[in-house]
């Protein structure tokens, strides 16, 4: 994407960012943090049994000293694992507490980024964001983090234990962990960067599946479907590629541990044999190292294993804090309120363009004042929606002014300004929730009592009538384009604005129930300062002005009676093309 | 309003689905990667059986005082480790690859039955994307966990009868106790069964949940933005996360449970030979060598009881996973969802687009419908709807809201699962056996009411599929849109963005129109227009199309299109007048 904008997150930042996230839950993690110390001293327990058992046996023992040392032996053994599963409860609990948070607290970044961030960003892309993304980093903290703390609580241990035992033993075993640390750190970059390329290259793979199946309906009718599947395939074998760079990445890391654990077990043998030898350590101690050696290996593999998850996690974290390093460019500064009750619209010599060869506004001048409704028609791409846009401060002029009440838009705190400017758009989002939660948007204030009078204002008495809290499938199922529409309006009846935007928002609407609801809609309009972009012209039927727009200017402004009145006019063409209705 | 519920998610029978059998299939799809992969996961777990028999022999040199044997021991510990390395690089560069064939393979078949037209291998259409993503990804990799485990297990099996036979040379008792723990193992697991499914199926309803209404959020950003209605949505997504958070827990706590246990089982099998073996060790017979052997195996050993635990939770996740993909696929069958397909997605595999095929052009005579019903479960829909369309005929299809008239067009091209259906559609006469099939370019072309576009190029978008210059170009002009697609940057290989977002409203409907007309279908079947397009517009594409001699059924409200009718089939909600 190319307006992503900003460098990659900085490692520094990220691990800031990290520990921003951990500290409201500070106080759980310490306690994680002492479980797991708890569990990793009850695993390196075990050999230093097992150290005596060898010296008895070494040293003819009695049978039945050895069988209290095997039962002491089998205590430790089920509690350690008993504390392990303690630990796992705690540590998912606490990361899913905090990723939460993570969750909604991006869910709001992304809901204030700018319009422009939206057109150019994939549901499916921020899906992965948002759940994926996140999903990761709480894997990353739920199972990684206490596996961490209890391979570095195990090596801490191993190295206390060494050095009762002798002091050149811990420092063996210092300079092992060492060596082993060194190779671990060097390796981690670059299958970073890998893995980080590999959850790019699933990401495609998912976002296309996602937007080929919203468009399923599309590319069945048209028999489509191979040509998407083809496509399938190139992302597929693009994530394989990507699979496979990333493994030899993580292999060559995976191979170093390998190597530094057999070295390991080698060295414990070798060291052993030495030192016997020389009678420096007893047998059962060169036993006990051979164990730790082997002891070492569960949480190294571990590592190992869930560097995958450590490498997604990062990625994830790179990708996320990213996202959240984008700063909306239309930022919320405003102070000033306009005037209370119907606002008027003035455009200031504004000129508009989306930064590439796409259409734009120029030079607008309009002045709308308060209480009027004003069609506005123009050809596809004349730029309709972009003033309504500008009105809506969804983008911002280039040059130039839009004021409301005669405030700049940029003045306005964006609070004040949704408030009260609402929109009813064409295309018309539905939530799979219940018919309530859909007027509404989740919001709980209004009574179901005044839901349901906007639905039936909206016309959509269907709905209005029985449970509210009934659901409504996703993607609108039950309800036809035009309904939706219906459903927009009510959205719109419930937060009483005092200037409309409606964007060709009847469109899906056959005339014969638009004109049904003509007189709802005027209703809706009364009080209000209303900008109407409609095609179909008997939608503009009541209007009190019209603008006519072409190529990005306004060519005609004027009331509706006397542009429909003088045959001259482009608006008297477009009526008398549309044979709707002939001037009287 | 929304308090957090804890879902109660009854866990689906899977017992119909024949897990085994079709993770068979799976792993076949790509036979020679898997079972070099299989092979060298075999070689790689069988090698510490000797590098432990070397361990024991050394242990018991040191014993004796005999240091230098000790070393020779040493080093040949040193060398078998390296075999096992040499292994390992191969096995997991190889199992990768064998691992994304898999799920390629997965998705491949469940994508195809969601966008085939009609046929056999057409699945019902899912609702939301969002949610439906969640079985591509999630779901498709629960299977494959399944098939990954496997591998585990087989390769275990080996080592442990390797194992097995080391150690009952060393102490036949001692041996034999371990079956104890292993034993303890299959029967936790078989207990835990019916929850870790349960827990499972709760714990992907509430992440689908999330995902989708994720989905609906981004999809409706602007929508959420100029409502202001970002707290109260957000608040909503709380309650919906702080489910998904006790069904992780809850899952999670299970799922290591049984690990802890069949992991713990090596402590405790250590435990017991020196129990069992205490005798033996004090009387000399078991020596510090052997002992070594036992520890030095124990850590693997473990391994075939955890994953087999692993793998028969993993079978039920699988269960599962099949089961929700199995709605996806034709007739709802699992074994659907793992059809043989050419899916050239290797490293070395050249990949050249396939032949696009589709169905054969029968000219248009006459297309008659007569007594059609489509109807939804509540009965909405269109009722017994007769009319007769000739070649080059302009029908107009009009009527309220409601009345059914996206309905009627999609029960004329074949889209109408879950509807219940009678009646007939005639094509020259004859009655379509698939109609879905049959009622596609070059035949039949639709244009919905919200045209949905891809990221890719304008020419891409139009064509889907191959396509010569020549029709585009005609389909652009017919369309017109030809005049604006030359003003882009890059004409007609103009990337258009995600969903086409960087076209205009109008754009895009008029691309979707051009993609319609491209190959000149016998038919061509449009949704209403008229709410996407200007007066002047619609009428030149009514013109274009009278012009190019097209035979069309258009959704209209506009007495332009009334005009030029030859038809008008006008519906009223729940009946219709011809």
């Amino acid at each position: 994407m190319a307006s992503t904008g900003g460098a990659t997150a900085a490692p520094r930042s990220r691990w800031r960012a990290l520990l921003a996230l951990l500290r409201p839950h500070a106080r759980r993690w310490v306690g994680l943090g002492a479980l797991v110390a708890l569990a990793s001293g009850l695993q390196l327990a075990g050999p230093v049994i097992v150290r005596r058992v060898v010296d008895e046996a070494a040293g003819n023992a009695d049978a039945g000293r050895l069988v209290a040392l095997a039962v002491a032996l089998l205590v430790i053994a089920v509690a350690a694992q008993a504390l392990l599963v303690m630990v796992a409860w705690f540590a998912t609990t606490t990361a899913w507490l905090t990723v939460n948070e993570l969750r909604l607290s991006l869910v709001r970044h992304v809901l204030g980024l700018d319009h422009e961030f939206h057109r150019t960003h994939t549901p499916g892309e921020l899906i992965q964001r948002v759940d994926g993304d996140v999903t990761s980093v709480s894997d990353f903290l739920g199972r990684v983090v206490p596996k961490l703390l209890g391979g570095v609580a195990i090596v801490l241990g191993m190295i206390g234990v060494l050095a009762v035992l002798d002091w050149r033993l811990a420092l063996g075993g210092l300079a092992y962990v060492g060596i082993a640390g060194a190779i671990v750190a060097r390796g981690r970059h670059r299958a970073v960067t890998e893995a980080s390329d590999e959850m790019g290259a699933w990401a495609r793979v998912y976002g296309g599946i996602e937007e080929r199946l919203t468009a399923s309906e599309d590319l069945r009718a048209n028999g489509a479907g191979p040509h998407a599947m083809w496509r399938f395939v190139e992302e597929s074998a693009g994530a394989m590629r990507s699979a496979v760079r990333r493994e030899s990445a993580y292999l060559r890391l995976w191979w170093a541990l390998q190597a530094a654990v057999a070295g390991g077990t080698v060295v414990a043998l070798v060291a052993g044999a030495a030192l016997v030898g020389v009678g420096a350590i007893s047998l059962g101690t060169a036993f006990l190292l051979f164990q730790y050696a082997l002891l070492i290996d569960q949480p190294l593999e571990d590592l190992v294993h869930e560097l995958e998850t450590v490498q997604k996690a990062n990625g994830a974290m790179i990708r996320v804090i990213d996202l959240i390093g984008i700063e909306p460019k239309i930022v919320d500064e405003g102070t000033v309120l306009p005037p209370r009750g119907p606002l008027s619209i003035e455009f200031d010599r504004v000129e508009f363009d989306y930064g590439d060869e796409r259409s734009v506004l120029h030079d607008v001048r309009l002045q709308i004042e308060p209480g009027r409704s004003v069609g506005v028609v123009g050809r596809t791409g004349s730029g309709k929606t972009t003033l309504s846009r500008l009105v809506l401060r969804l983008v911002e002029a280039r040059q130039g002014e839009v004021r409301l009440g005669g405030v700049p838009v940029a003045d306005i705190p964006m609070a004040e300004l949704r408030r009260r400017v609402a929109l009813v758009p064409q295309e018309v989002e539905l939530f799979s929730g219940s018919i309530r939660d859909n007027v509404t948007l989740f919001d709980p204030a209004p009574s179901d009592a005044a839901v349901a009078d906007a639905l039936r204002r909206a016309g959509l008495p269907r709905l209005a009538d029985g449970d509210l809290h009934r659901p409504l499938g996703a993607g609108g199922t039950g309800l036809s384009a035009g309904e939706s529409q219906l459903l927009a309006l009510a959205r719109v009846w419930l937060r009483d604005p005092d200037l409309v935007v409606l964007d060709e928002a009847t469109a899906r609407i056959d005339p014969a129930t638009e004109a049904l609801l003509e007189g709802a809609i005027a209703e809706l309009l009364r009080g209000r300062t209303a900008l109407v972009i409609a095609h179909r012209l008997s939608t503009l039927r009541h209007v009190d002005d019209i603008v006519v727009m072409e190529g990005g200017r306004v060519v005609e402004h004027g009331t509706r009676a006397d542009l429909a009145g003088d045959a001259d006019t482009r608006f008297h063409r477009l009526l008398t093309l549309a044979l709707e209705e002939v001037p009287t | 309003m929304s308090e957090p519920t804890v879902l109660v998610t009854e866990a689906p029978d899977t017992s119909h689905i024949p897990v085994w059998r079709l993770a068979w299939r799976v792993s076949q799809h790509h036979k020679a990667t898997f079972w070099w992969g299989w092979g060298l996961f075999v070689a790689f777990f069988t090698v510490p059986v000797l590098t432990g028999w070397l361990m024991g022999r050394g242990f018991a040199a040191l014993q004796d005082g005999r240091t230098t044997v000790v070393y020779a021991y040493a080093g040949a510990v040193l060398l078998s480790e390296t075999l096992r390395m040499a292994v390992i690089h191969g096995a997991a560069i190889v199992w990768t690859q064998a691992w994304v064939h898999m799920q390629s393979f997965l998705r491949a078949n469940l994508l195809a039955a969601q966008l085939a037209s009609g046929g056999e291998q057409a699945g019902r259409p899912v609702g939301s994307a969002g949610e439906a993503i969640t079985h591509f990804r999630d779901d498709v990799e629960d299977v494959t966990m399944f098939v990954d485990g496997l591998v585990d297990v087989s390769a275990g099996i080996v080592f442990t009868v390797g194992a097995a036979f080391v150690l009952g040379t060393i102490d036949m008792s001692a041996a034999g106790i371990l079956l104890v723990p292993l034993a303890g193992i299959a029967l936790a697991t078989r207990f835990l069964d019916t929850r870790i499914k349960r827990y499972r199926a709760a714990d992907r309803a509430a992440a689908g949940a999330v995902s989708g209404f994720v989905g609906d959020v981004m999809a409706a950003a602007t929508t959420v933005k100029v409502n202001g209605a970002t707290d109260p949505v957000v608040r909503h997504l709380g309650s919906l996360v702080e489910v998904r958070r006790h069904t992780a827990v809850r899952d999670r706590v299970l799922d290591d449970g049984v690990q802890a246990f069949a992991r713990g089982a090596s402590d405790i099998g250590l435990a017991l030979v020196v129990l069992v073996g205490a005798t033996a060790l004090s009387s000399g017979r078991l020596t510090v060598g052997g002992l070594a052997v036992f520890t030095s195996y124990l850590g693997y050993l473990s391994f075939l009881p955890r994953m087999t635990g692993r793998v028969l939770a993993r079978r039920k996740q699988a269960g599962v996973a099949l089961d929700r993909m199995r709605r996806l696929v034709a007739d709802e069958d699992a074994a659907n969802a793992t059809r043989a397909v050419d899916l050239p997605v290797g490293m070395r595999q050249t990949r050249e687009r396939p032949h696009h095929h589709r169905p054969a052009r029968v000219p248009l005579r006459e297309l008659e419908v007569t007594g059609l019903t489509a109807a939804f479960a509540d009965g909405s829909g269109v009722h017994d709807v007769s009319f007769r369309v000739r070649r080059g005929d302009f029908v107009v299809v009009t009527g309220p809201v409601g009345a059914g008239k996206t309905t009627l067009l999609r029960a004329i091209l074949g889209l109408t699962r879950g509807m219940r259906t009678a009646g007939e559609i005639r094509w020259n006469g004859e009655v379509l056996a698939d109609l879905a099939a049959f009622m596609v370019p070059p035949n039949v072309s639709f244009l919905p009411q919200v045209p949905q576009l891809i990221s890719d190029s304008v020419a891409d978008n139009i064509g889907l599929g191959p396509t010569t210059a020549d029709s585009l170009e005609l389909a652009l002009e017919l369309a017109a849109v030809r005049g604006e697609v030359d003003a882009m940057a890059d004409g007609r290989a103009t990337l258009i963005g995600p969903r086409g977002l960087r076209l205009s409203g109008g754009q895009r409907q008029r691309v979707a129109t051009a993609r319609a007309l491209v190959h000149s279908p016998e038919l061509v079947v449009l949704d209403d227009l008229s709410s996407a397009l200007d007066v002047e517009t619609e009428l030149e594409l009514w013109s274009n199309l009278a012009a190019a001699g097209m035979t069309v059924i258009a959704v209209s409200h506009r007495p332009v299109a009334f005009e030029r009718a030859d038809l008008v089939v006008r519906l009223e909600p729940e009946r219709q007048v011809g």
